[in-house]
């Protein structure tokens, strides 16, 4: 490139320097490179030369046009780019005005719980069933070992219809329909409203229970207390648990099931009665008088079970104080959820 | 169940503190559910004695007392109650005493007079909710004695409850061989005190059993030369703390029997039982007996009696009869302890619709073992506090003595069930301790039940105690190393889920309620006679739900009278209709529940009213996304605005309706006019739903859109333009929907205008508008003809 080829650059560069608007870049153009622009004279000057010379020459120029014409469009893009922007900024809208979509609802609190149970057992390979909510007796209670005039049945305050069927008083009749249609193998989950006889603030006379059942050979009591550890600490965090001996006519043997109290941490406090535990659940190991009464093979075969109360994992999750909220339709209520 | 301590104590030396012990219990299933200590929390609470009693010289309500307290100079105290006089002895909770609500006691002015202590009510001490004044002492205490000494309250009660197998442990003995096994500590019995007296039972009772299945047996003794009266305090102290109340010498002891050992006892006054005879026997028909609360009951055959020659005495195991009571002149007693079928007992108890402790230890079975022991440690006790003169012997009548049952354990399915590994003589030592006979068979081990273990019956049973004794928590945890057979979610289940998630994302709140119903609502709310409950909570929960509508119409009515009136709610939830052989039928329903505005807090738009289209077009979703093919016809629903209401129908079949309740059910000046109601049969709406459709190819040629504006009578529907439409569009109209409705300027009245939008497309060539004008002439020469529809 010759000298005045260089001081033609540095000087377009320097004007360049200084153009900010897209205007100003036009008139750039137009100086340089418009049809009187001094690069345009330049090349307009080739035909002058001789030809072995032009050739050299137009090069430069068409070089020295090149990088003009470059670093116009470059600036261009960039300076219509930001002009567009402060055009589009001009109308910048209220970002504090709420959103127009019509707002989501929500799921009632206890069938939000219930997923959550179910999706724990649903991983560990249960498989969920259902049943009647109005039940035969024999499914309530006989198949289950609590034969009609047991103290066991105190146990429940049961709904009787006219007709001569009750109430479901637990999800656990949904382990006989289950075992009576199924061979083992069998891991299953049942979830359902039950019906007791009770009503004040920590009971309602509808409430949910989640039932499961777990039957194949040499299933031990120790797969039992393995299988709701997991359970509890997927649902509850890791913290401690403890089995206590209980009684169900069903199992045997049978045993609550405590962890450590979630609000206190087992220092002891009002939810948990000073004791520092909570009970989640009842469990026990299948009683062979109920194997017996779906024909299962009781040399072959054992099993646990477990139930729990939804409603009431659901009061302890959300800090509910009164199980009818939970069955009130208030929608104050629900809209928490 | 309370159990004291002390009383444990008689049987068992156990040192361990009581929340220990109460930790042990519950871990072994004995479920502690109060550790009660009486006197843990007071201090400096001492004997008072009120020497004088003044008014107060600027208060009326309060008094000025002058107590003395056995510290020098009487303690000036104003108190506030009013059941108090001079020479009564109160406790007084001195200056720095702290009460069991957390109060501490200092020098105080009241009303300018200055009271330096406190004189304390029931309620104050803790010791019960009785707050009617000042807990005035007995006038035997000791004047400065500290109250924890003077009333005895250094005692600790564990209030224990007791699972329906274990009635074994319905008394201090039960509970005190549990402690025995879990701390391996010895049990001490009380010597059978031998069967001392004079004459001999034979000269005053004769006991006759009818039927042994329901009484296999049936003990009595007789004590003559009683003074029935109050008893000792010892005795009234136990009882009282155990949570029975005192009555008289005679009764407290039967009582005191049954806490200790268990065994519910009679007490018969002896003048009363004609003929020198007991008879256990069914209730003969119109038989009747007034019991000690003083309630007559009709009996029947299938209840249980102790009769003499002529009358029921007692309803055996649950109440005695008045008649036969015992009062302040008996002077014989005839003791009863026997052993009940628990069933008989129960039968009889709850057909009676009663409960006593009696009956609730014999339902749950006693030890029939125990009968001689109760009788002569209750002749005893009558001997020593009511100066009471047995006679020689038991009249004990027992044809038929129990055989222990024995079952066989084996060791190794013990470990299979539990998960451990224990050996036959770990597992021998567990059972001695529970005071289970165990003998060796090999591997395998022989238990003996003794009598009082009626919740022993298989080998599980004896398990449980290997793993009780073993401690659960000891218990390893594993998983279980088998696969379940597969059972996929079936079609409703899927759709429920869904839908759950559809509606809350269109806005809706999920509501629950209860699935019975009153049995008065509106007919119009049901769609079956509904199935009933025999014993309902209420009559507002006495009908099982045929429709989800009832429960919809409550929960929105509910909310708009809290000033709630946007709604959008929806519930999943079985309905239960009757069908034939008493049975019933479930079916799971879908329930929307609308009401105000559609979008209440649209600050653009101003919250237009839910209105049948909108509802429509939910309905059309849920139907879109259940692939379900849904027709709308005319309703006829009574619960609904007779025009504003839609019957749904899939194939021929109802599968619910949407309409817009009707003006009779807008019962509040606060509801709404435009309620709307959805309900849908999800079971039918699985059967209809359709599998995926295939794939349809994305056409590559043009497609051709005409606007069709139209002025049609009023009386003309979408429908019906819409089939001439489709009609004449043949293969070659893709698609054709409504995209404009009009009445107003412009449109003579009694018309409207409606706009179409066609799209034609030809898969296999580029159509031409030319191909298309002849079908849209068609298209407006039929609707002319037929419905008087013309271009606008």
């Amino acid at each position: 490139m010759s000298e005045s080829h260089e001081t033609l650059l540095q000087q377009y560069l320097s004007e360049h320097q200084t153009a900010k608007s897209t205007a100003d870049l036009e008139t750039l153009r137009v100086k340089y490179l418009g049809k009187k622009g001094e690069v345009t004279e330049l090349l307009k000057g080739l035909g002058k030369m001789a030809p072995e010379e032009r050739k050299a020459v137009g090069a430069a120029i068409n070089d020295l046009k090149n990088r003009i014409q470059n670093s116009l469009d470059e600036s261009m893009r960039s300076v219509a780019l930001s002009e567009q922007n402060a055009k589009l900024n001009a109308e910048r809208p209220d970002h504090s005005l709420p959103g127009l979509y019509p707002s989501s609802g929500g799921l009632h609190p206890v069938v939000q719980v219930a997923r959550e149970v179910a999706d724990i057992f649903l991983s560990m390979g249960f498989f969920m069933a259902e049943g009647p909510e109005i039940e035969e007796e024999y499914y309530n209670f006989e198949a289950l070992n609590v034969p009609s005039h047991h103290p066991a049945r105190d146990m429940q305050d049961t709904f009787y219809l006219e007709s001569g069927q009750v109430l479901r008083t637990q999800t656990s009749p949904v382990q006989i329909r289950t075992m009576e249609a199924l061979k083992p193998p069998l891991k299953m989950i049942g979830l359902g409203k039950v019906f007791r006889k009770d009503s004040d603030i920590t009971h309602s006379p509808m409430f949910n229970q989640m039932e499961g059942l777990v039957v194949g050979e040499n299933i031990s009591m120790a797969d039992l207390k393995g299988t709701l550890v997991m359970f509890v600490e997927n649902m509850f965090g890791k913290r401690p648990h403890r089995f206590r001996p209980s009684f169900f006519p069903f199992t045997e043997p049978s045993a609550e099931m405590d962890i450590q109290c979630i609000f206190c941490e087992g220092k002891g406090c009002k939810v948990c009665k000073n004791t520092g535990w909570m009970e989640v659940l009842g469990c026990g190991m299948v009683n062979p008088k109920v194997f017996d009464a779906v024909k299962y093979d009781t040399e072959k075969y054992t099993g646990f079970a477990f139930g729990m109360g939804i409603d009431r994992i659901a009061m302890l999750r959300y800090g509910i104080n009164d199980i009818r909220l939970l069955f009130s339709s208030d929608i104050r209520f629900l809209r928490q959820f | 169940m309370k159990v004291l301590l002390s009383w444990l104590k008689d049987y068992i030396d156990i040192q361990e503190s009581p929340e220990k012990i109460a930790e042990a219990l519950n871990m072994t299933g004995l479920e502690v559910e109060e550790v009660i200590q009486p006197g843990k929390n007071l201090d400096q609470i001492v004997v008072g004695k009120i020497l004088s009693r003044d008014p107060h010289p600027d208060a009326d309500k309060l008094s000025l007392c002058s107590v003395d307290v056995n510290r020098g100079q009487p303690l000036q105290i104003v108190c506030g109650a009013n059941n108090m006089k001079a020479g009564d002895k109160v406790p007084v909770a001195m200056l720095g005493a702290k009460l069991p609500g957390g109060f501490e006691i200092s020098r105080a002015k009241i009303r300018g007079v200055e009271s330096s202590g406190m004189m304390c009510s029931k309620k104050e001490l803790g010791l019960s909710e009785d707050h009617g004044g000042l807990y005035i002492l007995d006038e035997s205490a000791h004047i400065g004695e500290d109250i924890v000494k003077a009333l005895s309250l250094d005692e600790v009660i564990f209030d224990i409850s007791i699972t329906p197998n274990r009635g074994d442990a319905l008394s201090h003995l039960g509970i005190a061989r549990e402690l025995s096994a879990i701390f391996n500590l010895p049990l001490h019995r009380d010597p059978l005190s031998n069967e001392d007296g004079e004459d001999s039972i034979e000269n005053h009772i004769n006991v006759e059993i009818e039927d042994t299945s329901h009484c296999p047996r049936y003990g009595a003794r007789v004590v003559h030369n009683i003074k029935v009266g109050p008893s000792p305090e010892w005795l009234k102290d136990r009882l009282e703390k155990a949570g029975l109340r005192s009555i008289n010498n005679v009764v407290d002891v039967t009582n005191y029997i049954m806490l200790d050992i268990g065994h519910p006892m009679h007490a018969f006054d002896l003048s009363k039982v004609e003929g020198n005879k007991i008879v256990v026997r069914n209730a003969r028909k119109d038989e009747k007996i007034m019991t000690l609360d003083n309630i007559e009951h009709g009996l029947d055959s299938s209840m249980l009696v102790i009769a003499d020659a002529n009358k029921p005495l007692a309803l055996a195991g649950v109440m005695g009869g008045l008649n036969s009571s015992v009062s302040e002149n008996t002077c014989s007693v005839l003791l009863e302890a026997a052993f009940f079928n628990p069933t008989t007992i129960r039968k009889t108890a709850k057909r009676l619709g009663m409960m006593s402790d009696s009956s609730y230890r014999f339902e749950r079975g006693t030890n029939i073992d125990n009968v001689p022991i109760a009788l002569n440690q209750a002749a005893r006790l009558l001997k020593e506090i009511a100066g009471g003169k047995p006679v020689k012997g038991l009249a004990d009548c027992y044809p038929k003595p129990e055989i222990l049952r024995q079952i066989r354990v084996r060791t190794k399915r013990a470990n299979r069930v539990i998960g451990i590994n224990l050996t036959p003589a770990q597992i021998e030592t567990f059972l001695l301790r529970l005071k289970l006979d165990t003998r060796r068979d090999g591997e395998d081990l022989i238990v003996s039940v003794p009598p009082y273990r009626h919740d022993l019956e298989l080998e599980v049973d004896i398990i449980e105690e290997i793993a009780r004794m073993y401690g659960y928590n000891n218990i390893p945890e594993t998983l279980p190393a088998i696969t379940s057979v597969l059972q996929l979610p079936t079609a409703l289940q899927k759709i429920c889920t869904r839908l759950r998630d559809h509606m809350v994302s269109c806005g809706f709140n999920e509501i629950m309620t209860y699935s019975f119903i009153p049995e008065n609502v509106s007919d119009s709310f049901r769609e079956k006679k509904p199935m009933m409950l025999k014993n309902p909570l209420s009559e507002d929960l006495s009908a099982m739900r045929t429709s989800l509508k009832w429960g919809m119409y409550d929960a929105l009515r509910r909310n708009i009278l809290n000033d709630e009136f946007n709604l959008k709610l929806f519930e999943i939830g079985r309905v239960f209709h009757p069908s034939a052989g008493g049975l019933s039928e479930e079916h799971t329903r879908l329930c929307l529940g609308f009401s105000g505005s559609q979008n209440p807090r649209d600050w653009r738009r101003n919250g237009e009213n839910f209105d049948l289209y909108v509802i429509k077009g939910v309905v059309e979703n849920i139907a879109k996304l259940l692939r379900v093919k849904v027709k709308f016809t005319t309703g006829s629903c009574s619960l609904f605005h007779p025009a504003m209401q839609m019957e749904l129908i899939v194939g021929k079949n109802h599968l619910g309706e949407i309409g817009q309740l009707h003006p009779e059910f807008i019962d509040n000046k606060k509801m709404p006019k435009c309620i709307y109601l959805v309900e849908i049969d999800l079971g039918k709406a699985a059967e209809a739903s359709e599998g995926a459709s295939r794939m349809q190819p994305i056409p590559d040629l043009p497609a051709i859109r005409r606007d069709l504006a139209l002025v049609a009578p009023e009386s003309i529907g979408n429908r019906e333009i819409n089939k001439i439409l489709t009609a004449e569009g043949k293969a070659l109209l893709e698609d054709c929907y409504l995209f404009d409705v009009y009445q107003g300027k412009g449109i003579e009245p009694g018309y409207r205008s409606l706009a179409y939008s066609l799209t034609f497309r030809d898969l296999r060539k580029t159509l031409t508008d030319e191909e298309i004008q002849p079908l849209i002439d068609k298209m407006i020469g039929r609707l002319d003809r037929e419905l008087s529809v013309k271009l606008r």
